[in-house]
């Protein structure tokens, strides 16, 4: 299931927290805009991912459009665009760990919590998400739990890790969750202004609409039009064809 | 520069000269060289994204990009050798894995890039095997453009151009590697007011004009270079035509006045040439109804009143959108007759140039102060705000709006209400730019004041005047004026309704009940009149009272020229054909000559006095009477008028295709002003002023708004700002919510 | 066999994140005479004496690298990147979290070496505990005035501002590390120009891997010829080594450039686990090619691995023994390329996720027999023509591998179908 909206007053909440955070980062960097990651940062730790009321409020702290902040919070990985989990748990799928039976471990992982990558449980407990070389190659395989190491695992310290975690007693502390998260956290393409832009266009026929028709009337006119030039001949062919393909595919 | 270093290169065995600097792709274009490019584009510089620009440099291991490769003595290049070739086939074979290759269904085919470059360079076959990526198609970007991220090859030109060309950065891009895509803010439309120029920059079918799609290939387009005529800027335009049907309008990259843009409004406000409320018959009043007459009735009935009334007792009014020869056609023919109640001033701006003060928009594009007096050009000529961004963004110029509103233009400045408020340390430049709206005169007063003795002490001031009117200039300088005592738009309004003086008047290209400060006087006026005629495309308000409507031509049908805001003479060239029943204001005009007895000037010689006029300068600051002014009154509100690209009773109200862009009635008011007042953004109000009203208007709270005024859109009829005392004060009144208006059954 | 240890002196024994411990060996004393004793040039003097590389994976001598900056009186940065995400590098991630103080001593004399007086270190995103633990070491040197103003009463102030990351290796490349350090996509950008003359906020700028830095405080201390005499004459001094894979004591090893590589994994690291035979080695972090069998007797320095056609890179041994499944293991290192290409440039973004479907089709039993062919002809014809490294990266373990253990690939194809009964 999918969040609902928060209310105002949720918000108000967290940007009490965060806001004397925000302005001792901005005042470190030289330029506004550095402050851009650490915000989002001190956002994230308080709501567990960056909301789009963070966003907007980092665009403002930082006199950019949010524009910008979007277009720079989805370059990483680590900001997470929609709930998760109270556990984010990220096993390593670096060479090293692959080659050091990482594979099993991370079988183990999707098998007992029935999840895939970038996935969380539908308890919302757990998010699960296969990542890149964690630098720990050594203690091989490794994983993240909230960003905290774990070294040399096995099926056996992830029962015993999962178990911990469901029963509350693990060392780790879990992330906060304001919002019941999704299935997934991922988002796959950015949302544009789908449809924002046609708002104002009642007829989706209207020229200009998403359902832009314009072309179709066009061929239209072509067909049954009284300016008919000998030259029109092959197009008049070829229109009254997808003519009647079009209007095959919209009844 | 005289003693510009240069540098010699072989390029393919050419040797070829440029100067120190230049960049290699731009090099290899002295010898008809193209390299294929799709990042690069020589506004916006080089990117080294797309990697198709490779070539072979003799002393270097690894194949160079030329878009990033400066010219160096002696560099020895390959752009066809094997190598060079094989990077550009390896590119292109990327480029296309995961390109969709709907080409016979893309807008761009025959006119794209990676078609094209793909049968000059790629391999013709594709080794994929995997399915191609799938990324969201057909999105709605905003009201103007349609983007499709499976076509898009993430070459950046697009929001490249909203970040160095506009400075807006509405465009964006999101997500990272091969999930990359363009986009605006969340839940944001692109909105722009040259929103269209990434359709052009677009080298492949990504971005396309919801006015163009499905409409036309490029092969069967014949296009025509001309200017376009719908604000005093005058860019350059190449109009595309089809079946006698204009299917789009490009721009021209090499055009020194656009610098290669447009805008919106110039690009897309053209299907109102094919609407069918266009008039192509003129029409005589009949009482409450219209008949359709004959041409050469109605340039006989025109020519009798004429003859029936003292000269004295006609009014001509108008002039911003006809073109040279026809203003000089329609000065030369009243004044055969007589008339002296001659003027182009129909509207709020009153004048062309801002005080002696000139310049071309290249001398803009290089001034280090931009003073904005008045409305800003934002709305009124946005390819003049393009070049104060650049001037603003790029070269490093500081932007001070003086007057009520903000320059609205995306780069830094300082506002203030007044001239005298700038600090002196401000003006201890050596070039600065006057921007102009022909209306505030009080603050072109405070500029002159402060300007002049620095012009005497060498710094050099351009000036520049943002109006209402397309061809006010052309207007004024070929004697829309009415010089020799007779009377201005307001005069021939005030005498017509007080003691009958003026009895008939000649609208061209003018709408005064729509556009003149005084809209209550003017319909008394026209309630006066014996005879009114009026040409136009359209059944205007003003033509709607007028007694003889003869059916116009607009610019895109007519052949001649238009002076630009700079005082630039621009060609104007019939682009199609105009409906069969209309003449131009010209041949209107020559007819009516005729019907007069009136000898008037053959075409090539109207056409030489026309350039020997526009050439002269302008009358360098006198002092014109103008009594459309009247005294400020106290109380409420400070009211001001702004022009808005889309407004207006003509072009774009008669236009489907923009209807989308058309704003809604408004008012702006700045935050702490409309907390005074009690409004809240979205609220629906009346402004009054004594017995005076505009109803219903929804309320703005603007940032960009100055404190103690409230900014209402010029020329929409359904709720027309010259109803309102010209620069009166208003109270806001009838302050509603939203739900309160529905819930009584909507606005009144 | 004992190894000499300076920058991992004390790790495992001492708490070396304690200020007091680390003063107690000798911490912060460089520093203190640098400031006091030593001009910025006589820095600059000593590390290009010493003849040190950078560490991060380029090997450029780091004192050429401060020389580039411009004399323009523009204010300069020095920006420490510990950003490491290099796979099968796990050195910056371990001196960060044991030594921070030594990493803070490094970053200030170099930014005093090139007269800066903002210094920046980015800490890669995931380093959550790092980054805690680095900000723990800066307020324990700020309270004894080591960072500041006016330092140890000269006129000399440097500030240093600590900025994490989040997510994405693309910004270890040294000018999409100041994108992001700017707030922006971690996007490599166009060079020229070079980030000695526009680097952090158009500025001239140095970026300094975190070993390289750390080796900064040994160099003054104990000298640069000293430095210089360890190791081969161009690849001089010590390395800190991450050795990872098939061997019995994975784990980092400071050793004298120029050892034997046949030493390094039989003695330092263990050996192979018992019963097993060696394959391959890569020697150099993801984006160097594998070394096999006959090349074990090089040494480990710059000048060696670049000859025998790979690199020394990041420093980042992962050894593959006869367990190893190298179609895996190329697929899991073409993912992470194709995961962390930023997408600017379209070799990388469109050929790094073309090899990865590719990979996945074979691993899935899906592959061709043109397929062999296509992966090294696609690798090829996207190296050496994108904007940044990244896009480079993919070609030489694939290649090297593929042609090694081609027959592993093709036990992955899928099998002919039964032709038609004549």
């Amino acid at each position: 299931m999918s969040a609902g909206p928060r209310s105002e007053r949720d918000f108000a909440a967290v940007l009490e927290q965060v806001r004397p955070e925000a302005e001792r980062l901005i005042a470190q960097y030289p330029v506004k805009r550095s402050a851009l990651l650490p915000i989002l940062h001190a956002f994230q730790n308080v709501e567990g991912w960056v909301s789009p009321e963070a966003l907007a409020t980092t665009a403002r702290m930082l006199d950019e459009p949010l524009s910008i902040v979007e277009s720079t919070a989805t370059f990483y990985t680590l900001f997470f665009r929609k709930p998760i989990g109270r556990y984010l748990l990220q096993p390593c799928r670096g060479i090293a760990c692959i080659i050091d039976g990482a594979e099993e471990t991370m079988r183990h992982f999707r098998e007992s919590l029935g999840v895939a990558h970038l996935e969380t449980t539908s308890d919302g407990v757990f998010s699960y998400e296969e990542v890149e070389c964690l630098a720990a190659c050594d203690r091989a395989p490794c994983m993240q739990v909230n960003l905290e190491f774990v070294y040399n695992l096995t099926p056996e310290k992830i029962d015993m890790m999962l178990a911990e975690m469901r029963a509350g007693r693990f060392s780790v502390r879990p992330i906060p969750q304001n919002t019941l998260p999704g299935k997934t956290w991922h988002v796959e393409h950015a949302p544009s202004a789908r449809s924002s832009g046609a708002q104002n266009v009642v007829d989706a026929d209207s020229p200009g609409g998403i359902g832009d028709r314009s072309g179709a009337e066009m061929l239209k006119r072509l067909v049954n039009g009284p300016r008919l030039l000998p030259s029109d001949e092959r197009a008049l062919r070829d229109g009254k064809t997808l003519l009647e393909e079009l209007e095959r595919g919209s009844s | 520069m005289p003693d510009q270093k240069t540098v010699s290169l072989t390029i393919d065995g050419v040797v070829v000269t440029v100067p120190d600097g230049t960049l290699l792709v731009e090099a290899a274009k002295r010898i008809q060289r193209d390299i294929p490019v799709y990042c690069y584009h020589e506004k916006l510089g080089p990117a080294g994204l797309c990697r198709i620009c490779l070539v072979e440099i003799e002393k270097m291991s690894k194949l160079q990009i030329a878009c990033n490769t400066l010219v160096t003595e002696g560099m020895v290049v390959r752009t066809l050798s094997d190598r060079a070739l094989d990077g550009r086939r390896a590119v292109l074979e990327f480029l296309l894995a995961n390109h969709p290759l709907d080409c016979p269904i893309c807008d761009k085919g025959g006119e794209c890039d990676l078609q094209d470059y793909a049968v000059a360079y790629g391999s013709g076959s594709s080794r994929l095997v995997e399915p191609k990526g799938r990324k969201p198609k057909a999105i709605d970007l905003g009201p103007t453009i349609v983007l499709d991220d499976e076509r898009c090859i993430v070459c950046q030109r697009c929001s490249r151009f909203d970040d160095l060309i506009t400075r807006e950065q509405s465009l964006v891009v999101k997500e990272r590697g091969e999930r990359d895509v363009i986009a605006t803010a969340t839940d944001a439309p692109y909105v722009s007011n040259f929103s269209g120029n990434v359709t052009e920059l677009c080298p492949v079918g990504a971005l396309t004009s919801k006015t163009y799609r499905f409409k036309s290939r490029p092969w069967d387009l014949q296009r025509t270079a001309t200017t376009c005529t719908q604000c005093s800027v005058g860019c350059a335009l190449n109009v595309d035509v089809r079946h006698e049907a204009i299917l789009r309008t490009m721009s021209d990259p090499e055009d020194p006045v656009s610098d290669g843009w447009l805008c919106d409004r110039g690009r897309y406000n053209i299907a109102y040439l094919d609407d069918e409320r266009r008039l192509t018959s003129p029409l005589l009043r009949d009482g409450e109804n219209w008949t359709q007459i004959g041409w050469d009735d109605a340039i006989t009935l025109w020519a009798k009143v004429l003859r029936t009334h003292p000269p004295s007792a006609h009014g001509v009014i108008g002039g911003g959108r006809l073109l040279n020869e026809e203003a000089y056609l329609l000065s030369f023919v009243f004044r055969a007759l007589g008339t002296r109640n001659i003027d182009w001033r129909t509207g709020r701006q009153f004048e062309t140039t801002a005080g002696s003060f000139e310049g071309t928009l290249a001398d803009l594009e290089r001034a280090q102060l931009i003073l904005v007096l008045g409305v800003p050009p934002s709305q009124t000529a946005p390819i003049l705000d393009l070049r104060i961004r650049k001037a603003v963004g790029r070269f490093g110029a500081r932007l001070i709006s003086v007057g009520p509103l903000a320059a609205g233009s995306f780069v830094p400045q300082t506002r203030v209400r007044s001239v005298t408020e700038i600090p002196p340390a401000a003006f201890d430049v050596r070039r600065i730019a006057v921007v102009y709206d022909g209306i505030s005169r009080d603050l072109l007063a405070e500029a002159n004041a402060m300007l002049r003795p620095l012009q005497a002490h060498g710094t050099q001031i351009f000036g520049f005047v943002a109006g209402e009117q397309a061809n006010a200039r052309g207007a004024e300088v070929l004697g829309l004026l009415p010089r020799d005592g007779g009377l201005d738009t307001r005069g021939i309004f005030s005498a017509a309704v007080g003691g009958g003086v003026i009895s008939t008047l000649a609208c061209f290209g003018a709408d005064p009940l729509l556009r003149h400060p005084d809209r209550i006087l003017v319909e008394r006026a026209l309630q006066s009149f014996d005879f009114t005629v009026v040409s136009e495309l359209f059944l205007t308000p003003t033509a709607q009272r007028a007694h003889l409507v003869l059916p116009a031509r607009s610019a895109f049908e007519k052949t001649g020229s238009t002076t630009n805001l700079a005082g630039t003479l621009r060609e104007v060239r019939a682009a199609t054909a105009a409906p069969v029943g209309t003449l131009s204001d010209g041949e209107m005009l020559v007819a009516l000559a005729a019907a007069l007895g009136i000898e008037i000037p053959s075409d090539p010689e109207i056409s030489r006095r026309v350039r020997e006029m526009i050439g002269v300068p302008l009358r360098g600051g006198e002092e014109l009477s103008f009594s459309g002014r009247a005294p400020t009154p106290r109380e409420g509100f400070e009211l001001v008028v702004a022009e808005h690209p889309f407004a207006g009773g003509g072009t774009s109200l008669h236009d489907a295709r923009v209807s989308i862009l058309r704003p809604h009635p408004q008012v702006g008011i700045a935050p702490a002003s409309a907390q005074a007042a009690g409004v809240a953004d979205g609220d629906i109000v009346d402004l009054t002023s004594g017995d005076r009203f505009l109803r219903d208007l929804r309320v703005r709270v603007d940032e960009d708004v100055a404190e103690g005024l409230v900014v209402v859109t010029a020329g929409l009829p359904q709720a027309p700002a010259n109803a309102l005392p010209a620069t009166g004060r208003v109270l806001l009144k009838n302050i509603r919510s939203v739900r309160e208006v529905v819930a009584s059954g909507g606005v009144r | 066999m004992v190894l000499e240890k300076v920058l991992t002196a004390g790790i495992g024994e001492v708490d070396l994140c304690d200020i007091a411990v680390y003063r107690s060996r000798g911490g912060y004393v460089q520093w203190r005479r640098a400031v006091t004793e030593l001009t910025p040039a006589a820095v600059v003097v000593a590390a290009l004496k010493s003849g040190l590389r950078g560490r991060g994976g380029a090997g450029f001598p780091t004192g050429r690298k401060w020389e580039f900056l411009p004399e323009d009186g523009r204010p300069r940065y020095l920006v420490c990147n510990c950003d490491e995400a290099e796979p099968g590098t796990f050195k910056d991630h371990e001196l960060l979290e044991m030594t921070p103080h030594q990493v803070l001593e490094g970053m200030l004399i170099g930014a005093y070496a090139i007269r800066s007086h903002h210094a920046f270190i980015y800490i890669r995103g995931e380093f959550k505990r790092g980054y805690e633990i680095f900000m723990r070491a800066l307020e324990e040197a700020r309270e004894l005035g080591f960072v500041g103003q006016r330092l140890f009463g000269t006129d000399y102030s440097l500030e240093v501002t600590v900025h994490r990351g989040a997510g994405a290796y693309i910004c270890g490349e040294e000018t999409a590390l100041l994108n992001s350090l700017e707030g922006k996509r971690g996007e490599p950008r166009l060079k020229p120009p070079f980030p000695a003359v526009r680097g952090l906020y158009g500025q001239p700028t140095v970026v300094n891997n975190v070993e390289t830095l750390g080796y900064l405080p040994h160099i003054l201390e104990r000298g640069a010829e000293w430095f210089a005499s360890v190791g081969t004459p161009k690849s001089t001094g010590y390395k800190v080594l991450s050795v990872s894979g098939h061997v019995q004591r994975p784990g980092n090893y400071e050793i004298p450039l120029g050892l034997p590589m046949r030493t390094i994994i039989d003695e330092i690291a263990g050996g192979l686990r018992p019963g097993r035979k060696f394959m391959a080695v890569q020697p150099g972090g993801g984006s160097s090619a594998c070394l096999f069998e006959e090349h074990l007797d090089l040494g480990y320095d710059y000048e060696s691995l670049a000859a025998a056609g790979t690199m020394l890179g990041s420093g980042a041994m992962v050894v593959f023994d006869d367990t190893t499944d190298f179609v895996k293991a190329a697929h899991s290192l073409v993912r992470f390329f194709a995961h962390e290409s930023c997408g600017q440039c379209t070799p990388c973004r469109e050929g790094g996720h073309w090899l990865e479907m590719t990979l996945e089709r074979i691993l899935h039993g899906e592959g061709l027999a043109s397929d062999i062919d296509m992966l090294l002809a696609l690798s090829a014809q996207m190296t050496g023509i994108n904007l940044c490294p990244l896009g480079d990266s993919i070609e030489p373990f694939l290649a090297s591998v593929l042609k090694r253990f081609e027959p592993q690939f093709r036990a992955y194809l899928r099998k002919p179908q039964v032709a038609f009964a004549r």
